[in-house]
């Protein structure tokens, strides 16, 4: 019994340690990507273009938009990867990418890909700064990076990638025009009459 | 039984370390607007050891850091924290040991940054407090340095200013600092000159910083710092990654005493080679004068980085040559004076 304890103890620090690099595929030209397709009925492309367009707006500080139009949108953005120490993590790159979605009646699609990291150094004030010619695509890194080092940042990507596919899920799926900003969400409302 | 615990222990506390390294952390730069996303509280710093060894015998260059003749020596431990809420961050880096006090000069205090900023926009910052000075190519931590021992340039030059300064960046290829700092460099608050009649300090250095970015891999920054008791120094230092594997950096200064008190220039080159993932390969070349007949030297530091996960090991060679008039001494192995001095130095520096 014992052992049996043990043995889940352990398959489960397995699978919990292992990563996220697997949410990425390989596209036609050998290059990461994560891809979906998601169903949302009852909405034309139009009115998903306006909801894509919302969620890129609203989602990426740092974006450089490269093409939009009703019904489908291409930008280009970055997030931050942090250094593997549990006990003390920094900033150690960014990996800028190209998000794109396209919209048709009742389904819309997206892609993430063109993955460049780019790593950081400690500047003079305690901060983390991009370093100038260092861009190395991700199918590429393995001649810049050890295994270990791009292990964690095809990792990260994957999780990232996941946690957006997440989130333009959850915001397509709102009705936005009855949300009235600001106000309080009535479906929320706790009645504390009766009890 | 007890074994059993511990290796299980042992296992969990790694899958765990392993897991938390490997998972993404959200950075603040992306997040919807009704749900921002901020850093975590960020740790960093590191610590270094070094060994140096003149030819002679004796300890003669006198550049800052590293200067204990055969002896294995340390530099410091520096640790930061900053975190970034929203808008508005700070950042706090303390530091212990010789390198500490070699580069703070007011005794017992500990301090390398300690400022707060805020994005007034998102090109435009405001910070205050006390920062390592923006003029120069090499800093105080062995981490951001190429180098171990450090140029003329940077020893004669400032290490810290505290002040205020206000950063626009124009573009990703522009942008400009001007700011207000303390009337002296290296000190926390503004400092009374002994005898002056005045009884209290000022913040009467103007400092400014233009930054360009003119081609990819290529940054400039035109440095300015002036002032009636700390003087004026003009400043260039850039970086230019003309290949994936060379880098050339470059630093030149001009700086004027106050009185007419003299003052030094000089240029360092700073070509770098990688040649493998792990191993890099630079040369720090020299030329630095003091004002009014003070002198000349000339240095040339061969230097090899070796990464080794988060140590990087730095075996330094180091040839200094000096005119005569040049004020540092410099002795050879029967003691007598001489105008050269070589130097063998292997540091580890473990960066966080």
């Amino acid at each position: 019994m014992k052992k049996n304890i043990l043995l889940a103890v352990l398959l489960l620090g397995f699978q919990s340690a292992f990563a996220q690099k697997s949410l990425l595929g390989l596209d036609e030209n050998n290059r990461y990507i994560y891809y979906q397709v998601v169903d949302r009925p009852g909405l034309a492309a139009d009115s998903l273009g306006k909801l894509a367009l919302g969620f890129v707006t609203s989602s990426f500080a740092n974006k450089k938009e490269k093409s939009a139009n009703d019904s489908s949108i291409k930008v280009r953005a970055y997030f931050e990867t942090y250094s593997a120490l549990a006990f003390a993590k920094h900033e150690s790159g960014r990996i800028t990418f190209e998000l794109s979605i396209e919209c048709r009646n009742n389904k819309y699609r997206y892609w993430i890909t063109d993955f460049v990291f780019t790593p950081y150094e400690r500047d003079r004030y305690g901060m983390f700064v991009p370093v100038v010619g260092k861009d190395v695509a991700l199918e590429n890194a393995k001649i810049k990076l050890d295994k270990k080092e791009l292990e964690g940042y095809l990792d990260q990507t994957g999780t990232y990638c996941q946690d957006i596919g997440t989130r333009l899920k959850l915001y397509m799926q709102l009705d936005h025009h009855s949300k009235i900003k600001g106000s309080p969400d009535q479906s929320k409302k706790i009645v504390t009459k009766n009890w | 039984m007890k074994k059993i615990f511990l290796l299980l222990s042992l296992f969990i506390v790694a899958i765990m370390s392993a897991k938390a390294g490997s998972m993404p952390v959200d950075t603040g730069k992306v997040g919807t607007s009704d749900d921002p996303k901020d850093p975590p509280l960020i740790l960093f710093g590191s610590v270094d050891t070094y060994w140096k060894d003149d030819f002679s015998g004796k300890a003669n260059i006198p550049t800052s850091f590293g200067n204990e003749q055969n002896s294995v020596s340390i530099g410091f431990v520096d640790l930061g924290i900053k975190k970034k809420v929203g808008k508005a961050a700070f950042v706090g880096e303390l530091s212990f040991g010789p390198r500490s006090d070699q580069s703070i000069p007011t005794s017992g205090y500990h301090i390398q940054n300690l400022y707060v900023s805020y994005d007034v926009t998102d090109k435009f910052n405001l910070s205050a407090g006390y920062m390592s000075t923006f003029i120069g190519y090499e800093v105080i931590s062995p981490a951001a340095n190429f180098n171990y021992s450090t140029s003329y340039l940077f020893t004669n030059g400032p290490f810290q200013n505290a002040g205020f300064k206000a950063t626009y960046a124009f573009s990703d290829k522009v942008s400009l600092m001007a700011g207000v700092f303390n009337n002296y460099w290296n000190t926390y608050t503004s400092f009374v000159t002994h005898g002056a009649a005045t009884t209290s300090g000022d913040v009467s250095t103007f400092g400014a910083q233009l930054f360009l970015n003119p081609a990819k891999g290529w940054t400039a920054y035109l440095n300015l710092a002036t002032g009636p008791y700390s003087g004026t120094e003009f400043d260039l230092t850039t970086a230019y990654q003309i290949t994936d594997a060379f880098k050339l950096g470059l630093n030149a200064a001009d700086f004027s005493a106050p009185n007419n008190g003299g003052g030094f220039s000089g240029i360092a080159l700073y070509p770098q080679v990688a040649v493998s993932k792990v191993v890099t390969f630079g040369l720090r070349g020299e030329y630095f004068t003091y004002k009014n007949g003070g002198g000349n030297v000339t240095a040339f530091t061969f230097t090899s980085n070796i990464k080794a996960g988060a140590i990087t090991l730095i075996p330094e060679i180091r040839l200094d040559t000096k005119s005569a008039a040049f004020p540092t001494s410099f002795v050879d192995s029967n003691g007598a004076s001489t105008n050269s001095a070589t130097q063998f130095l292997i540091a580890a520096v473990y960066a966080f």
